[in-house]
Parts: structure tokens; C-alpha cells; sequence
């Protein structure tokens, strides 16, 4: 805290912005010299959390500073990146963003901000969409479950977390290339969208790879939404394999205010490259189910253009946003 | 269930009141018309036409059988200080983005002391009280913001 | 049945150390209002990566019952839960404490959140994996049903006006929907306010609607907070435990219910605190004093929520599910430490899983000394502590608690505005819990009413869906049963008697 207040606010603002401008200078090379604060748009124990859990210890080691870990939780993360721009941008200020929600959310009705709010400087993992269905299930192969859902339209119930999430946008898509009407069953979070499939209170779920690593003894994919098999599942094929051009899933990154200085934008976006690039870290990661992805600072723009046009077709279409 | 001492009074106030919950569900209902799915309507407005219900009922048993409502003593006291204590706390949120959480929090807490102060301010209680009122907020400060992690607010004006 | 080496392997010094550190930990933080145990076990989780995996599940175990029981502190001494399971707890906990008996009621609150936490720890050590079924043999239909069965309460919560109590009730249910719809994602009630966006929080809502009031009318009259009897009267150890003996059955039936709420992933401790409350007025001989400061109130709920921490565990370990919003973040703790959950933990990884709940064991009967000092610690204070420094400390508690569950100022603005609604409809005979019970139970009511009805339309059962599974049938006859209880009772005196030998 600086103590010389009380003087013309003008001048203030003139020599703090001067100030701030030569700091920033003098950060870029040394940054980081404290923690980071690491804000998570949802509650503690979700899937954004225990990646950013993953991330820390190797911020941790890579760079010398702490990643403190914090919650923001509501509203589906509308309220953590609400706030973002409001955030001081000085390079100790993320927070985690998620595909499709800032994609979608803006799109429904005013959530407080734009998809073009936020400044993203690396997308590191995505957990694809995967169709999961108990081990005793009658459906064997994605095959029998198009065949049941053709002959019985609407019988086929998913359950999955929530509605214009991931797993719900994956099931507008799939519904459409494969020509079927299956019901949808938003669940409040995975957890409980797994608790339903395990109990048998529907028949299949649109779940994760994650979901497959951690329910392995009772949980079988069909199929998963990704370009190449996952390693940790070589049996498991992807819907590409299967003539369905799906390859989905939650996509997570960071992002930082956009009065964060550009040099410390592109270091934060080698930063979590290099975590990224720590075998150990993938390692822990795709035990998990989860699938690496290495889109940087210089890549962001194009890839959300991307991802946006896809998301917001298949929700357009299915009627969740005008 | 517990009938003791009657007023045989109309209730009037809880009349109000249930004119006022009308009113709260009618605009529920107006809102639940601009929701698109209908697992997001279904419910509210159920319960928003059960709160219309049941409001019109109690206004209308009211008005049939006047009876029955025990007023409480929640009167006694002085509103004065009510309002200034809901008013100080509202005020301090308001310019905690400004001056901070440790600032706006010592002014509150000071305020506050003011106005739940009904012995005398003798000369111990002068010196002593401020001093544990600076000890119990920064303790709370330095517990949430670096023992907790809880991101306090600074206040703009600090930064 | 697991053996010897992993009781002593529980009881390492340093495992001895944790366990009591995170206690006291737990207990304080679960005292303060808004910070939940939930939030005490995240800022924990960076410490425990460079612990053995039992050791730091035995440290977040510790802490995570300490502020379970915690929450019993401010529920009793300020009528503001500290945590969303202590809720019940402040329906008898405080009017005991108004007549002066806070001393007593706390040490009742400490012996049934440590019976609770016991018989909790059992069922875990024993039953864990058939019990994990009662997880997924609730659908959301059950779900629903259950909300339902906790909202009964409000007959008895309403004091003679069940027409207010209602009104109140779906007040609450539609301040529940304000917000981002959890599952639909629809903006709802939000009025073009970014604001409430996030909704409502319910911690929040709770310090606003129970401990602004209080506050508010505290700082208008010079009288005292709580009245206070001449002398010091120890810890009245002895007298809460014959009072907790001569209701036995009721703190273990408690106890039981509380585990198998517990099991449940979409319930959690302020639902097992409801439901027993609800059964424990229902078969009390002394119904009538519930919620005027009947001990065996604050027993009913105290066991129940401490029992929710062994349940919970139950699906968490064996089915990596969670059980509770602590255990989310525990097993996320988990996963990192890369210890795989599943029936195997039981079997093959025994040893973390046994040390770990021999070392809840051992937290749970620490908690006995430690919650009863610190019990009377905290009585003494806010007996003795002069007004003008009570009221202005807890103003600032429930300001610093309410910004901390999610880093935001409105949040604060919220809950003092709702607590001046509160305090205004109290004076019109519309009381607080009805409106929290909406508030509550609003969000599993409606996702189980929608998840059931989505899964009913589709495959074209929806009379079945709802009246034909056989749990459902068994909450629903609860429901009746304690909806029409009283009437029944007070046309068959038989029952009376029949109550009278179940009882003593």
C-alpha cells in the first residue's frame, strides 16, 4: 500500500498509470515474484478444480511461486467471469475458463459478460465427451444403442450435467449425425449424472473419459469424442471410427483481465505451456481420462472462433438459445 | 396449536403482507413467461400459483374470522437505533470497493460500538474498547486473508 | 474384519497431532458463520500433498467432523447456523440458551455430535460396501420425496399459522430458483440484475434470515443477549449426559438416520439434521416442547449431522461418488494423491482406508474434550462480553463470513437486505424457517420433480415414476405419517401408551 494519498487525485492517476506502465516493464522479466491467484469459477472438488489441483504443485516447481487456488462458484462460472475485467490485470490475476459455457452463456441472456470479454492465453486440456453405459448394459457397442434408439425413439434416457453444458451439446450433435431422438436428463454436475447411471435410474450417460477412468470396474464407453484413441483406453473407440464426425468435450484454459500487459500475457501462456509439457503432469493427467491440448495465447482467438461456430449451431438447433 | 391470550384484533398486518406475497408471485409468474425450456418454468410457477392460493385464503379467512394472531412484543425499543445499525452495514458494503475490507470493517465495527453502547463511556472503556475492537478486526482481517486465502478486498483507492 | 496393525497405525504421534490440531481447527472455523466445513477442507488440500495419503485423510476427517460440530455454537448461542446442518440445531439450541441454559446446551450438542460421529464411524468401518447401494437406489424421484418429507417440518415450525408457514415456505422455493438454473441453465427472477445471477447463496441467506434479526433487535434495548444465572455452573457434564441417556434411543435412531442420509450424494447434513428433527418431535413424549428449547431437539439434529460425515464417506470411498460437498473436495485430495477409490480401497488398499477410519474414530472421541472446553470458552464470551463489543464483533462476523463463501461484496448486501425481510415478516407472524426450509429444499425438490418427470415422459411411466417405486412409497407413508400424526394421535389415546414403552 502506498501511503502518499490525500494529494491532487489527478496526479495520482497520472503517476500510477507511469508507474504501473514501468512496473509492468520490470515484471516481465521477473514475473513471478509472488503467488499467482488462481480463481476457479465453480465450487471446490468439480473437474475444473482438481485440474487446477493438478497444475499447482508443477506451477509450483517449474516457476518457484504458489498457484493459490480460490472459488468463485455460481451461476455456472457467469459469476467468476462476470468479474474478471474488474480483476487487476498484473499478471497475478487468472482465472479458468470452460468450453462451451463461455460460448453458450453469453448467447442465453445477459450473464455479465461477452465471449470476446475474455482474454484467454492458453486452452491446456480438454475431457472428452463419452458415452458411458453400466458393464452389465444391454447396449454392447454403440452400434446396439443406435439400433434400440432408432426402433424406440425417445426411450433412450442420458443422464448428464446440465443443460447447454459439454455432455448436452455432445448429445445434440450425436442425435443429429446419427439420425435419433434420445431424452436428456440434466443432472446437477458428473457426480451425480454417474450416480444415476450406476443406479440404473437411466440407460446410458453423456459422460466423460474421466468418468470411464474413475468408475473403470463398472463403467464401459462406447465410444469416445476424440480424434485419436485415448491412451489410457485403446479398446475404446472414437465416434470417428464410427462414422460420427464428434470430436467434443469440456475444454478448460486460463484466462486474465484485459488490462494485463501483453508481455505477461504471452509469459503466462509459456508458463502453463511449459506445465504442460512436464511429462509428469500429462501422466497424471491422462490417468485421470483427461486429454492434453496445447492451444497458446497466439492460437486463442482462432480456436474459440472455431469452437463457436460449432456450439452455437447445435444450440441454436436444439432451441437453447434464440 | 398453543392458544394463549388471543387478540381477538383482525390481523391486519399479516393482511398486508400477504398482498405484498401476491404481488411477489404475480411478477414470478410475468418472469416465468420469458423462460424458453420448460424444466425451468414447470416449477416456479407451480409454486408461485400455490403462494397466490394461499395468500388470497388467508386474506379471505381474515376477513370471514377475524381472530387469531398474537402479536409478539417486538416493538419496544428504539427503532432509531435498528435503522442505523441495518444502515451502517449497508453503507460499508458500499464503499468497501473503495476504502477496503480492513478500513470499511474498523469504521463499521467503530459505528457499531456507538450505537449498542448503553453504559456510560467511562475513561477505561474509551481506551480499552477501541483498542479490542482493533484487535478483533485485524485478527479476522490477517485469519481470512493470509491464514484462509480469502482474496479481501484492498479498496480501489490503495491500489 | 480389519485387525489390530491398523488401529495402531492410526495412532501414530503425528497422525495423534493431526487429528487433534484439525478438531480444534474444525470446531473453530465450523463456529465462525459462512465459514463451512467445506471451505476448512479446500484451504487444507495444497498442505496434504506432501503427507502420506492416511495422514491427510485423517487430518481433513478431523477437521471436517470439528466443523460439523462447530456449527452448534453459533446456532445455539447467536441463533445463526454456522453451517447449513447445524439449521435445526438453532430451533431449540437458542431458545435454551435465552432462558440461560446455553452452558448445558452446548455440552448436549458436544456429547450428540460425538455419539453421532461414532455411530456414523461404524457403520463405515462395517457396512460400507452394501450400504454404498442405498446410494444409487435413490433415484431422483426418491430425492423428491424426501424434500417433500423435510418440508412437513414446516407444520410444526409454523406455531398455530400453517397458512403462513406455507406462504413462507414457497416464498423460500422461489427465492431458491433465482438465479442461473442449475440444471436448465435458464436465467430466472434475476430481473436484468447481474447481481443475482449466482443466486442466492444459502449459507448467506441463512446468517441474513436468523442472525440479522437477532442483531437487530439486540442493539435496540440495553437488555442482555442472553440471561444469565448467577454463577458458574462448570461445564454441566454430568447433566447433559443423563439428560442424553434418558433419551438413548432417539440420539441412536438420530444417529442412524443421519448415516443414511448421509450415504446420499445429493442430500448432505442440513437434510439429515431436518429429518431427524421431524422424526424426534414425531415420537417425543415431549412434542410439545420442540422448539421451545427441548434438549432433546438439539440432540436429534446434532447426532444426525455428525453421523453424515462417516456416511458420507461411504459412497465417496466406495464409489467415488461423493457423499457430501466436503467430500468432493476430499476426493478430488485423493485423486491427486492418486489413490483410486472403489470396493478395492476395501480390500486391496486397506490400509489407507482402515487407518483412516480408526484415525475418525479417534477424532470423533477427541472431539469430547476439546468441543466441551471450547464450548464453555465460547459461552463465557458471549455471556460476558460487554454489548457494545457483541454486537458490533458479530456484525463483522457475519459480514467477513458471508464475503468468504464466494468473494463477493452483493453477497453481503444480500444477506443483510434478506434479514431485514426476515425481520419485518417475523413481525407478522411469517418466522424465518419455513422461508429457509423453501430455500433449502427448493433446489432438490425441483431437479428431482424435473429429472423424474424427464425420465417418466420417456419411457411413458409417469404414475409409476412417481407412486409406484417401493422407496418412494415408504417416504411418502413418513410423509402422511407425520403429516397426520397429531390428528391420529389425538383420537387414539392407545398410541399413547404404546409410545410410552417404546420410549423408556
Amino acid at each position: 500500500m502506498k501511503k502518499e494519498l490525500g494529494k491532487c487525485s489527478l496526479m495520482m492517476l497520472v503517476v500510477t498509470a507511469i508507474f504501473s506502465i514501468l512496473a509492468s516493464v520490470a515484471w516481465a522479466q521477473d514475473y513471478p515474484t509472488k503467488g499467482v491467484s488462481y480463481v476457479i469459477p465453480f465450487g471446490p472438488g468439480g473437474e475444473s478444480d482438481i485440474t487446477a489441483r493438478h497444475q499447482q504443485p508443477f506451477f509450483k516447481k517449474l516457476f518457484g511461486q504458489d498457484l493459490i487456488i480460490s472459488y468463485k462458484p455460481g451461476g455456472g462460472g457467469a459469476v467468476g467471469w462476470a468479474q474478471l475485467n474488474k480483476m487487476k490485470g498484473d499478471g497475478y490475476n487468472i482465472i479458468g475458463i470452460n468450453l462451451p459455457h463461455i460460448i453458450i452463456k453469453p448467447q442465453q441472456k445477459d450473464v455479465g459478460f461477452k465471449t470476446d470479454d475474455i482474454t484467454g492465453v492458453y486452452m491446456f486440456h480438454y475431457t472428452p465427451d463419452a458415452i458411458c453405459v453400466n458393464k452389465d448394459s444391454e447396449f454392447k457397442t454403440l452400434a446396439d444403442l443406435v439400433e434400440f434408439a432408432k426402433s424406440n425413439p425417445g426411450k433412450v434416457t442420458f443422464s448428464g450435467s446440465g443443460k447447454g453444458t459439454a455432455n448436452h451439446l455432445a448429445q445434440l450433435r450425436f442425435d443429429k449425425m446419427a439420425g435419433v431422438k434420445t431424452t436428456y436428463v440434466a443432472f446437477k454436475g458428473t457426480g451425480k449424472a454417474v450416480a444415476a447411471l450406476l443406479g440404473k435410474q437411466v440407460k446410458a450417460e453423456w459422460g466423460y473419459t474421466s468418468v470411464g477412468a474413475k468408475h473403470e470396474d463398472k463403467v464401459r464407453m462406447l465410444a469416445v469424442a476424440m480424434e485419436k484413441r485415448h491412451p489410457k483406453f485403446p479398446d475404446v473407440p472414437t465416434f470417428k471410427e464410427l462414422g460420427f464426425d464428434l470430436v467434443s468435450g469440456a475444454y478448460r484454459g486460463i484466462a486474465v483481465p484485459k488490462s494485463t500487459p501483453e508481455p505477461i500475457r504471452q509469459q503466462l501462456s509459456n508458463m502453463i505451456g511449459e506445465i504442460n509439457a512436464d511429462p509428469e503432469f500429462r501422466a497424471k493427467m491422462e490417468n485421470d481420462g483427461m486429454a492434453l491440448l496445447d492451444v497458446d495465447y497466439a492460437g486463442y482467438k482462432a480456436f474459440i472462433q472455431k469452437m463457436s461456430d460449432i456450439y452455437l449451431e447445435a444450440a441454436r438447433e436444439a432451441k437453447i438459445i434464440k | 396449536m398453543s392458544d394463549q391470550s388471543i387478540n381477538p384484533a383482525r390481523d391486519t398486518g399479516g393482511m398486508v403482507m400477504a398482498c405484498v406475497f401476491i404481488l411477489i408471485a404475480s411478477i414470478s409468474l410475468w418472469d416465468t413467461t420469458n423462460m424458453m425450456d420448460s424444466d425451468s418454468y414447470v416449477f416456479p410457477r407451480a409454486i408461485a400459483i400455490a403462494m397466490i392460493v394461499m395468500s388470497l385464503f388467508l386474506i379471505i379467512w381474515n376477513i370471514v374470522r377475524p381472530a387469531g394472531f398474537m402479536q409478539e412484543e417486538h416493538q419496544k425499543g428504539s427503532a432509531a437505533r435498528r435503522i442505523f445499525l441495518v444502515a451502517v452495514m449497508l453503507l460499508s458494503c458500499l464503499v468497501m470497493p473503495w476504502l477496503g475490507f480492513l478500513i470499511s470493517g474498523i469504521v463499521t465495527f467503530g459505528l457499531l460500538m456507538l450505537v449498542s453502547m448503553y453504559d456510560p463511556w467511562t475513561r477505561g472503556r474509551k481506551i480499552v474498547y477501541p483498542l479490542v475492537a482493533g484487535v478483533i478486526v485485524v485478527g479476522f482481517y490477517t485469519l481470512f486473508s493470509k491464514l484462509l486465502l480469502v482474496p479481501l478486498p484492498v479498496g480501489l483507492l490503495f491500489e | 474384519m480389519p485387525g489390530i496393525e491398523y488401529i495402531l497405525a492410526a495412532l501414530t504421534p503425528f497422525n495423534i497431532f493431526l487429528a487433534i490440531t484439525g478438531v480444534i481447527a474444525g470446531t473453530v472455523i465450523g463456529s465462525l458463520p459462512g465459514l463451512t466445513a467445506t471451505m476448512a477442507v479446500a484451504v487444507l488440500v495444497p498442505i496434504t500433498f506432501s503427507m502420506e495419503p492416511s495422514s491427510a485423510l485423517i487430518m481433513m476427517g478431523a477437521i471436517y467432523t470439528g466443523a460439523i460440530y462447530g456449527g452448534a455454537y453459533a446456532a445455539i448461542l447467536l441463533n445463526t447456523p454456522g453451517t447449513p446442518s447445524a439449521i435445526a440445531t438453532t430451533f431449540d439450541g437458542f431458545p435454551m440458551a435465552k432462558r440461560g441454559e446455553g452452558d448445558l446446551a452446548v455440552s448436549i450438542a458436544c456429547i450428540a455430535s460425538v455419539t453421532g460421529g461414532l455411530v456414523g464411524a461404524a457403520f463405515l468401518l462395517m457396512l460400507s460396501p452394501p450400504l454404498a447401494k442405498v446410494a444409487l437406489a435413490f433415484g431422483p424421484v426418491e430425492y423428491f420425496w424426501l424434500a417433500i418429507f423435510g418440508l412437513t417440518l414446516i407444520s410444526a415450525l409454523s406455531e398455530g399459522n400453517l397458512l403462513k408457514g406455507l406462504i413462507g415456505a414457497c416464498f423460500g422455493l422461489l427465492l431458491a430458483c433465482v438465479g442461473i438454473a442449475e440444471i436448465s441453465a435458464d436465467v430466472r427472477f434475476t430481473f436484468g440484475s447481474q447481481v443475482l445471477l449466482g443466486g442466492i447463496e444459502t449459507v448467506s441467506a441463512l446468517i441474513g434470515l436468523y442472525c440479522i434479526p437477532v442483531l437487530i433487535d439486540l442493539v435496540a434495548t440495553p437488555d442482555k443477549h442472553l440471561k444469565v444465572t448467577h454463577q458458574s455452573r462448570g461445564f454441566r457434564f454430568l447433566e447433559a449426559l443423563a439428560l442424553s441417556w434418558k433419551a438413548k434411543f432417539s440420539l441412536i435412531r438420530s444417529s442412524v438416520i443421519g448415516t443414511l442420509v448421509g450415504i446420499l450424494p445429493g442430500a448432505g447434513g442440513s437434510i439429515a439434521g431436518l429429518v431427524s428433527y421431524s422424526e424426534a418431535r414425531r415420537t417425543s413424549k415431549q412434542s410439545e416442547n420442540f422448539g421451545k428449547g427441548e434438549p432433546e431437539g438439539i440432540m436429534a439434529t446434532e447426532s444426525a449431522n455428525n453421523a453424515t460425515v462417516g456416511g458420507g464417506f461411504i459412497p465417496t470411498l466406495v464409489l467415488g461418488i461423493p457423499g457430501t460437498p466436503p467430500d468432493a473436495v476430499i476426493l478430488g485430495a485423493l485423486l491427486i494423491q492418486g489413490v483410486k477409490t472403489g470396493p478395492s480401497l476395501f480390500t486391496e488398499g486397506g490400509s489407507i482406508v482402515y487407518t483412516f477410519i480408526y484415525g475418525l474414530f479417534l477424532a470423533t472421541i477427541l472431539m469430547l474434550p476439546v468441543g466441551l472446553v471450547i464450548g464453555r470458552y465460547a459461552y463465557r464470551t458471549i455471556i460476558t462480553v460487554p454489548k457494545a463489543m457483541l454486537v458490533p464483533t458479530v456484525a463483522f462476523m457475519t459480514v467477513i463470513g458471508t464475503y468468504a463463501i464466494r468473494n463477493s461484496i452483493s453477497d453481503i448486501i444480500i444477506m443483510i437486505l434478506l434479514g431485514v425481510v426476515g425481520w419485518i415478516l417475523n413481525r407478522f407472524g411469517f418466522s424465518p424457517s419455513p422461508i429457509v426450509l423453501g430455500l433449502i429444499l427448493g433446489r432438490i425438490a425441483e431437479q428431482g420433480f424435473v429429472q423424474a418427470w424427464t425420465i417418466g415422459a420417456a419411457t411413458e411411466e409417469l404414475g409409476k415414476m412417481f407412486f409406484g417405486r417401493p422407496i418412494s412409497l415408504v417416504i411418502i407413508a413418513f410423509i402422511l405419517i407425520s403429516l397426520f400424526y397429531p390428528v391420529i394421535r389425538a383420537r387414539l389415546p392407545k398410541l399413547t401408551l404404546f409410545r410410552g414403552k417404546n420410549n423408556e
